[in-house]
């Protein structure tokens, strides 16, 4: 009977050692080294995305010899696209907002880039499919990248907008970071200039990929 | 007996720093399960963000000349670095509180990250407040502070050098810095009501349990001291016991001192008569075998020896405490071997066990001297009746049941003042007996762990009823 005692006495709860919680210099240092690096990379990341672009000037005139109708009633509004660029999926989301926005009161272009030695297929990309989904807008192939050469536009993502006399009112981009949706001084400068024909800013920096420009083409 | 159960709340861990320990170990528990969730997010978050950069954004280009694109880069490599030390450190030490707060900072530097994989898509933004949730599954309201500064501080440095970055312009108004972190603080207030609640529940619940476990500490010492108290009990009558059976012994001693001082004198005085009549010149020539004294005196010393040593080997059967050596054995021919060493004259003896009877275990000599031993009363009690008869039945045996043996005599039968006593030793109700008999009855069937009982009827007979229990089978069986 005691042997039957004892042996239902063998549940008893046992204490469980708990593992050392100590945080060390060591861990310190480790943890400290591993943020910096962190932040090194971010900062990488950063400079990067921050970095506009290069920006051609942008002729006062719409160019008469220019193939883009423009409109005699309301502002007209050009974007220069590297068909394959990723940033450009911002600057055409922008786009997209800005004509939403705008009302129908702006008639808006999209130029895709063709270098001279490929032929149209090179520009139809999911890009291309998103630009021609946007309503309002008209896409273009631009072969030999002449249009953005003739309006100064370098990098992808490059917008340029005329008043219905053809007078220059904005060139630049309308994101605020190469492949960055959201708010930017361009788009607010652009959305303010189609409302209300004025803006504290005609310029702003464009962000994306670099637009085969027939000279730099040649460079190359 | 010296065990007293002592069972005062005084002797027992206090509840309270049980409950303590308790907490701490559920909430190491809970730091350590959220410890390896996170671990595998943050390797899941890596993949993801590789292959989201591969999809989405695989190349740079300047006009037809493409190269890796940052945020590949930026993937594999700033990626790495978010989930590779949480994952180490939780591999080598899950639970151990750095892990947490190494784990929040990486996991809104990965909200960073993944708002720039996806190129600054509002939706992207939802993973901060996601992972702010997630992190209260440590119940630990202090992770959610690193996790916010990091947030905090990323708005505040890029809004400081890069504004547009964070706010879309240039100059933002200075509340747009509280109004991103308003959303955040006022998640974090919900979190931290969160984790305090859940620490508290936590906290409740390790109380109750160890108010259980005090309970069941208490209730397992008083088994065990009841145990200890069980023990000493069973030491202290095997040792009253013990001083019975001495003290029976020399009670014994002096009661068979006087049983064997008559058939001593008594084989004395023939043994003088039959030497004087061997000795005495007076009887020379005179042979003795021609005295009928001498071979009547002869006879009775005889008888007397015989009685001496019937009294001296009770004496010892009693006395002799021997462990049954347990083997198989029949009952049928355990019986009819017992009926051969027992002269039966005046009384029928039956032996009506049947002899497909299953075998149980037992030690044999014993179990014959017992049987011999019943039987012998039996027939005892029913000699003088014309139709005086002893039978020894039994029964079971199979499976679970017990074996009942039954020795059924129909002689005098014995009152009840009588039936009560007669396994006691040195009781006797015969001229001659030594009360030694049923004595070693008892004894041995309980060392058999069989149990033995009598039933009498004055003028129809006794009935002596031994059980054997079925483990005696099953000790047989194999």
């Amino acid at each position: 009977m005691t042997a039957n005692l004892r042996a239902s006495m063998n549940w008893a709860p046992k204490p469980r050692a708990m593992p050392d919680q100590r945080i060390r210099p060591v861990h310190w240092v480790i943890g400290l080294v591993w943020l910096v690096a962190v932040l090194a990379c971010s900062v990488l990341l950063w400079r990067y995305k921050s970095a506009p672009g290069p920006a051609g000037a942008a002729p006062p005139r719409w160019p008469v010899e220019s193939t883009i109708e423009r409109s005699h009633e309301e502002p007209t509004l050009l974007l220069f696209a590297h068909p394959w660029c990723p940033c450009t999926r911002a600057s055409l989301g922008e786009l997209a907002v800005i004509l939403s926005k705008a009302n129908g009161h702006v008639k808006a272009h999209v130029l895709f880039d063709r270098p001279a030695s490929e032929s149209d297929d090179w520009t139809q990309t999911d890009l291309w499919r998103s630009a021609t989904a946007i309503p309002g807008v008209t896409a273009h192939v631009d072969g030999d990248g002449v249009e953005a050469h003739r309006f100064g536009a370098e990098t992808s993502g490059h917008v340029v907008l005329y008043d219905a006399s053809g007078a220059l009112l904005f060139a630049g981009g309308i994101t605020n970071a190469r492949g960055h949706a959201g708010d930017s001084e361009g788009r607010r400068a652009v959305l303010s200039l189609i409302a209300t024909g004025k803006a504290n800013r005609s310029v702003a920096p464009t962000f994306g990929c670099t637009i085969d420009k027939p000279e730099l083409a040649e460079k190359r | 007996m010296d065990a007293v159960l002592d069972t005062s709340a005084e002797r027992f861990t206090p509840a309270s720093e049980r409950a303590e320990a308790l907490f701490q170990e559920h909430l190491f528990e809970v730091h350590r399960r959220a410890d390896i969730m996170f671990a595998i997010l943050m390797a899941v978050q890596w993949v993801f963000g590789v292959v989201l950069s591969l999809v989405v954004s695989p190349w740079a280009w300047e006009g037809k000349v493409r190269s890796v694109h940052v945020h590949v880069y930026a993937a594999v490599i700033l990626g790495g670095l978010l989930s590779g030390l949480p994952i180490a450190m939780v591999m080598r030490r899950p639970g151990w509180v750095a892990n947490r707060y190494v784990i929040a900072v990486s996991q809104m530097l990965w909200s960073a990250l993944l708002i720039h994989l996806t190129g600054g898509r509002i939706e992207t933004h939802f993973h901060v407040f996601v992972s702010l949730a997630f992190l209260s599954f440590y119940r630990d309201w202090r992770v959610l502070v690193p996790a916010t500064i990091v947030v905090a501080a990323d708005h505040l440095i890029r809004g400081l050098l890069w504004p547009e970055s964070v706010y879309g312009i240039l100059f933002p108004e200075w509340w747009r810095f509280l109004e991103h972190a308003f959303w955040v603080l006022f998640e974090d207030i919900v979190l931290v009501f969160a984790c305090l609640n859940g620490a508290a529940e936590l906290r409740a619940a390790t109380e109750r349990r160890a108010q259980v476990e005090i309970l069941s500490e208490i209730d397992r010492t008083k088994t065990e001291e009841l145990a200890t108290a069980l023990e000493a009990l069973e030491k202290s009558q095997e040792a009253r016991m013990r001083t019975e059976k001495l003290a029976a012994v020399g009670q014994l001693a002096a009661s068979v001192g006087h049983e064997l001082r008559n058939p001593l004198a008594a084989v004395r005085n023939a043994a003088t008569y039959v030497q004087r009549r061997v000795t005495d010149p007076r009887f020379a020539g005179q042979p003795a075998s021609a005295d009928p004294k001498v071979a009547e005196f002869m006879q009775l010393m005889l008888r007397e020896l015989d009685a001496s040593s019937k009294i001296i080997a009770d004496l010892l059967d009693f006395a002799r405490e021997r462990k049954p050596a347990m083997n198989p054995c029949p009952l049928h021919p355990l019986v009819q071997e017992a009926l051969t060493v027992i002269p039966q004259i005046g009384v029928r003896v039956v032996n009506e066990v049947p002899e497909d009877l299953p075998v149980p275990s037992l030690d044999k000599d014993q179990f014959r001297q017992i049987l011999v031993n019943l039987i012998q009363n039996g027939m005892e009690a029913a000699s003088g009746k014309p139709d005086a008869q002893v039978i020894v039945r039994a029964e079971g045996g199979g499976g679970r049941a017990p074996w009942v043996i039954r020795i059924i005599d129909n002689g005098t039968g014995m009152p009840r003042e009588v039936l009560e006593k007669i396994f006691q030793p040195l009781y006797t109700t015969k001229v001659k007996g030594t009360g030694l008999g049923l004595a070693v009855v008892w004894n041995v069937v309980h060392a058999h762990k069989a149990t033995i009982e009598a039933k009498s009827e004055e003028g129809k007979g006794s009935q002596f009823i031994i059980a054997l229990p079925a483990a005696a089978g099953a000790a047989a069986a194999e």
